[in-house]
């Protein structure tokens, strides 16, 4: 019985195909193992190098040698290290060399050699899924699971692995701070010029308090309209962006393009949209609505698709088994579980809004932002002050509020 | 008497996995019996109650509902065919955040016009009825409150209420008592066997224990990997049946 069916479903494409599929699961451990071990000493050597150059000859360059002489000598010493050893990314992957008693150094050496010609051996697998490599098969050297056998445990300094992983982030440290200009100088000579700027924040010019609270209010409002309008877009979006409510091919695809889109949308940062809006717009709170719109959109469609992935399942079932249709399941089995994590997802990303249209003044997206880094420009550090003063008033009001209501939803 | 319930060569296979999770099942209920499908967890138990109202599509097979192709069946046709039988869950499957009385009348579902239900306006005769069937679970007074304020066994309770509502002629459970501890699944079973002998409705119930089967049911179907390897009265089941059924290692266990 089994077999029938088992063999009615699968032979349905090509034998080779599958072969060569099964043979591609089985080596994508060792291939990954490769590109670990690549990419861990090309990053080496270009951190080491960068650190080198800096540091006595005061360039900022991260290699002096061609990119594929880097990537001979990585791939050689990649080889050499799976040959001999445990290298990094066979300790990552779990993957280690058997036998390792009794074996001699020819098996190492025949291993790391005909390591060189296993990018033919994908050809081999179009017919024969199981077969073993040729650098294993002829040295005697298998690639096994860790957890096969045991290992003798040696102190971390005589591993290469844990040597390489300590000087990747040693080397890492070393070359962010070359890299980022790290001044400890600075930071403390430059203090004394922060003086009239603390001035001005401790004695704000309070001859502006009517002006900053006319623009608090815009930029406010500015949130709220961004809230509005993409709480309007996104709850029907979502239901689409949601895998678990998505079936069959068409439904698949519309998934896949909601969610494409919304993910584009959130990985532009909320400036470039305000910039964008600025040029299409002009310079003000309207581009700056619409800005905060873009990004309130696309974060509310992944919170609120995310959250539907994840309900019970079993009140839906439940009532379509009660004979409701689509329209019912979705009132009575789906809204309920979702209202009140949507209200709460809301709040926090109006919270989000108030914060994000203050800085979106920098650029002109209007409100109080636009005005706080007009005097900032200008050096009137006590009209800026007035302006910090207002938005830290009235950020940490809506904080309070939107988290004490969060905290009643849930 | 004729048969209610007919199920023919039905076969489910998992498209994820390649998983035959029911292999060529056939069997027939008659009105009015109580049928308890055993086996291991895996066997197949859930999948064969969800392919007979099609909460999963079977991948081959019939099931025939008083004669209707309910494998034929598509939309208006099939929502109708699945307001005759009535489910409870072993996980209930309630509405947690609902009141119990809004978890009962989505019981009415398949009746009610659609775009009053959907802004939760029932017409007076089903609050009425629903209310009765609470309390004749024995949960009037509880009819206000939040679902998930209730115990395990209340839960199950509203679920039954829940099924009541639609009226059915077969009432499929899934392992309906497998969250329960042992006393309140008594008090559960007597509402089935209740609902079966008052009202002749004819139950197919899942259940893990082999004592709870013989206790309630009237005919049982033991199913292993997706196959049916025994049918008959719970007296047919020897010592060496039980092994087949449920493997050499297993113990009996007794729930009282
Ligand atoms: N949605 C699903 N997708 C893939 N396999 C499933 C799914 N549901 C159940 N199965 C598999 O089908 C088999 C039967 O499961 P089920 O009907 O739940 O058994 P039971 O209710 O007797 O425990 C099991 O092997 C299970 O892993
Ligand atoms: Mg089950």
């Amino acid at each position: 019985m089994k077999d029938r069916y088992y063999a009615g479903f699968m032979t349905q494409r090509p034998a080779f195909f599958t072969e060569f599929s099964k043979g591609l699961s089985r080596i994508r451990r060792r291939f990954l193992v490769v590109l670990t071990d690549l990419f861990a000493l090309m990053y080496l050597w270009t951190l080491a190098s960068y650190c080198v150059n800096d540091f006595f000859y005061h360039v900022r360059n991260f290699t002096s040698l061609p990119w594929w002489v880097m990537l001979i000598v990585a791939v050689e010493v990649a080889a050499f290290w799976e040959a001999f050893g445990v290298s990094i990314g066979m300790r990552l992957l779990g993957l280690r060399l058997r036998p390792i008693e009794e074996h001699r150094l020819g098996q190492h050496v025949v291993r790391y050699i005909l390591w060189h010609i296993s990018p033919l051996f994908l050809f081999r697998l179009l017919w024969k899924s199981d077969a073993v490599p040729w650098h294993e098969s002829v040295s005697g050297l298998k690639t096994v699971r860790a957890s096969e056998i045991a290992m003798t445990p040696r102190p971390w300094y005589t591993r290469s692995w844990s040597v390489a992983a300590v000087l990747i982030m040693l080397l890492s440290l070393g070359a962010a701070m070359l890299i980022t200009k790290v001044d400890f100088y600075a930071l403390s000579t430059g203090a004394p010029k922060m003086m009239p700027l603390w001035r001005g924040l401790v004695s704000p010019n309070w001859a502006l308090l009517g002006e900053g609270v006319r623009l608090l209010i815009v930029t406010v409002f500015m949130a709220l309209m961004a809230t509005i309008f993409a709480v309007i877009i996104a709850v029907p979006l979502s239901f689409f962006a949601a895998r678990n409510l998505m079936h069959g091919v068409v439904g698949q695809a519309v998934y896949i393009i909601v969610r494409t889109i919304a993910d584009i949308m959130r990985s532009l940062n909320v400036i470039i949209w305000a910039i964008v809006f600025i040029v299409w717009v002009r310079a003000g709170a309207f581009s700056g609505m619409l800005a905060l719109f873009v990004q309130a959109t696309a974060n509310l469609i992944k919170l609120y698709s995310e959250r539907l992935e994840s309900i019970d399942p079993g009140p839906p079932e439940a009532i379509r088994a009660t004979g409701g249709n689509r329209l019912q399941v979705v009132i009575f089995g789906v809204i309920p579980q979702i209202v009140n994590p949507y209200l709460s997802f809301t709040l926090y990303q109006w919270d989000i809004n108030v914060r994000m249209s203050t800085i979106i003044g920098l650029v002109g997206g209007g409100g109080i932002g636009q005005l706080l880094f007009q005097y900032m420009r200008i050096w009137d550090y006590r009209s800026a002050g007035m302006m910090l003063l207002l938005i830290t008033i009235i950020v940490w009001a809506i904080d309070y509020m939107s988290s004490r209501l969060r905290a009643r939803l849930n | 008497m004729a048969d209610q319930l007919v199920v023919e060569h039905l076969t489910k296979i998992y498209e994820r996995g390649d998983i035959l999770a029911l292999d060529d099942i056939s069997f027939s209920v008659v009105k009015g019996e109580f049928l308890v499908v055993i086996g291991l967890s895996g066997s197949g138990k859930s999948t064969l109650l969800r392919c007979i109202n099609r909460l999963i599509e079977p991948t081959q097979g019939k099931v025939y509902f008083d004669g209707v192709d309910v494998t034929a069946a598509s939309g208006g046709e099939l929502r109708r065919l699945r307001r005759k039988m009535g489910m409870i869950y072993q996980q209930f499957n309630l509405v947690k955040r609902s009141s119990v009385l809004t978890n009962v009348l989505a019981g009415r579902l398949g009746y009610v016009n659609p775009w009053m239900s959907a802004v939760h306006r029932f017409p007076r005769e089903d609050i009425e009825m629903g209310l009765k069937n609470l309390e004749r679970v024995g949960i009037s007074d509880q009819a206000y409150t939040r679902a998930d304020n209730l115990s395990g066994g209340q839960q199950q309770r509203v679920g039954i209420a829940r099924a009541l509502m639609q009226e059915p002629e077969l009432l499929m459970a899934d392992e309906p008592v497998s969250a329960l501890d042992p006393a309140t699944s008594h008090s559960v079973m007597k509402y089935l066997e209740q609902m079966n002998q008052e009202d002749g409705v004819t139950v197919i119930t899942s259940l893990h224990f082999l004592s709870l089967a013989r206790r309630y049911g009237t005919r049982i179907l033991a199913l292993k990997d997706g196959k049916i390897v025994f049918e008959g009265l719970p007296s047919e089941i020897d010592e060496a049946r039980f092994k087949e059924i449920y493997g050499e290692e297993a113990e009996h266990v007794e729930v009282r």
